[in-house]
């Protein structure tokens, strides 16, 4: 494949929902998520049509607020905790993790990792909602999946490209595709109307200094990737650690002790988190 | 926190996370202590397995996570944040096996 052109990737990726291999739950939750009016009962409507769906976002809800007293047994009651956009961006990730296991083994593993280290992260730094930090985790590769579904062969290459040339995967990326996973997914959280910060920190979550409304969010999501590779937490295409960028690493100015915590917390409740997602 | 077997089940023990039935309804709070009468009550439910409080021990030796962890630094070693990173994960790893 020749280097392609970027806006053509682009309306490829942002009309995801004509790919015969994007899964149908995949699909309609898409519409209905571009929908920039969804109020809270459509959703709650879409969710209830699927038992599956219903357990899956629950466990999801009952992760994202770790340590909160007592579960959460209903999705307006989550929305009522967690805001729409939360709620939007898990049933998102719920409905991805599916197709996200087969895609890349380890990856599904990797980004409930990156999620619960944002969101330790995002607590220890005072953010107000630290369960969107916690979102962005979860969606920060979802462009990973999406260039394999539309691309298996090619990106399969580039996965084999990286690892033999000892490159980073987004290097490689960016060679074949012109653009990389972090663009990607971007474009499909700006195209699901999630908030700009959560655009943005998604988008740039390894450039964080490309990152201008939300430089903290990024930071943290950035760091959070670094954090999880480095313990070994599923597998996300690189199998090197990748340097942290010191900006967004000195922005957390985060001690040994922070570290510790996070490490600690990570390993807590990614068995737990996994473990209900299997069952 | 390690999910331990039934039949490996010791009173003096603590519940991690609470023990529902299957509609969900709480019959053991988290942070109840295991006693003989308990764990035959667990048993008699028919659960496998429950959550106990305190660290799993992973499954692997841990040389082999520290080697793998020394391959995967094998590049950014040399860098001071790396470094201190890698420090951090090397304690939490040695602290896992006590």
């Amino acid at each position: 494949m020749a280097e392609m052109d970027p806006r053509a990737l682009r309306s490829r990726v942002e009309n995801i929902s004509t790919i015969p291999t994007i899964p149908s739950v995949l699909k309609q939750l898409s519409t209905i998520i571009e929908n920039p009016k969804i109020s809270l009962n459509e959703i709650s409507y879409f969710v209830s049509q699927d038992p599956a769906l219903t357990t899956k976002i629950l466990q999801m809800v009952n992760s994202a607020l770790y340590g909160f007293p007592g579960r959460i047994s209903s999705v307006n009651h989550a929305v009522m905790l967690l805001g729409l956009n939360v709620v939007k961006g898990l049933l998102l990730s719920v409905s991805v993790f599916e197709i996200m296991h087969k895609a890349m083994i380890g990856l599904r593993e990797h980004s409930i990792g990156v999620a619960i280290a944002s969101k330790v992260l995002g607590r220890m730094k005072g953010l107000k909602e630290p369960e969107e930090v916690f979102v962005a985790g979860l969606l920060h590769d979802v462009g990973k999946v999406i260039l394999t579904l539309v691309w298996p062969e090619e990106y399969d290459r580039t996965v084999k490209e990286a690892e033999a040339a000892g490159i980073a995967i987004f290097d490689a990326e960016r060679g074949r595709f012109s653009e990389t996973h972090a663009a990607v997914a971007g474009w499909l959280a700006e195209k699901w109307h999630f908030p700009r910060k959560l655009c943005e920190c998604i988008a740039n979550h390894h450039r964080p200094q490309g990152s201008s409304l939300a430089s903290l969010e990024t930071a943290i999501v950035h760091t959070a990737d670094v954090i999880v590779k480095a313990r070994g937490i599923g597998y996300s295409g690189d199998r090197l650690v990748p340097e942290v960028n010191p900006g967004a690493w000195d922005t957390l100015g985060l001690s040994e002790a922070d570290l510790r915590e996070i490490l600690k917390e990570l390993e807590d409740s990614v068995e737990q988190t996994e473990e209900e997602f299997r069952s | 926190m390690p999910k331990i077997p039934v039949e490996q089940l010791r009173p003096g023990m603590k519940l991690a996370r609470p023990l529902e039935n299957t509609s969900g309804m709480v019959l053991m709070a988290a942070g109840t202590e295991l006693t003989e009468a308990r764990i035959s009550k667990i048993e008699n439910m028919g659960v496998d397995s429950v959550y106990i409080d305190g660290p799993s021990r992973p499954a692997r030796p841990k040389e082999e996570l520290l080697a793998a962890l020394e391959e995967r630094f094998r590049k950014v070693g040399g860098n001071p944040r790396m470094a201190l990173l890698k420090k951090a994960v090397q304690e939490h790893i040695e602290a896992m096996y006590g």
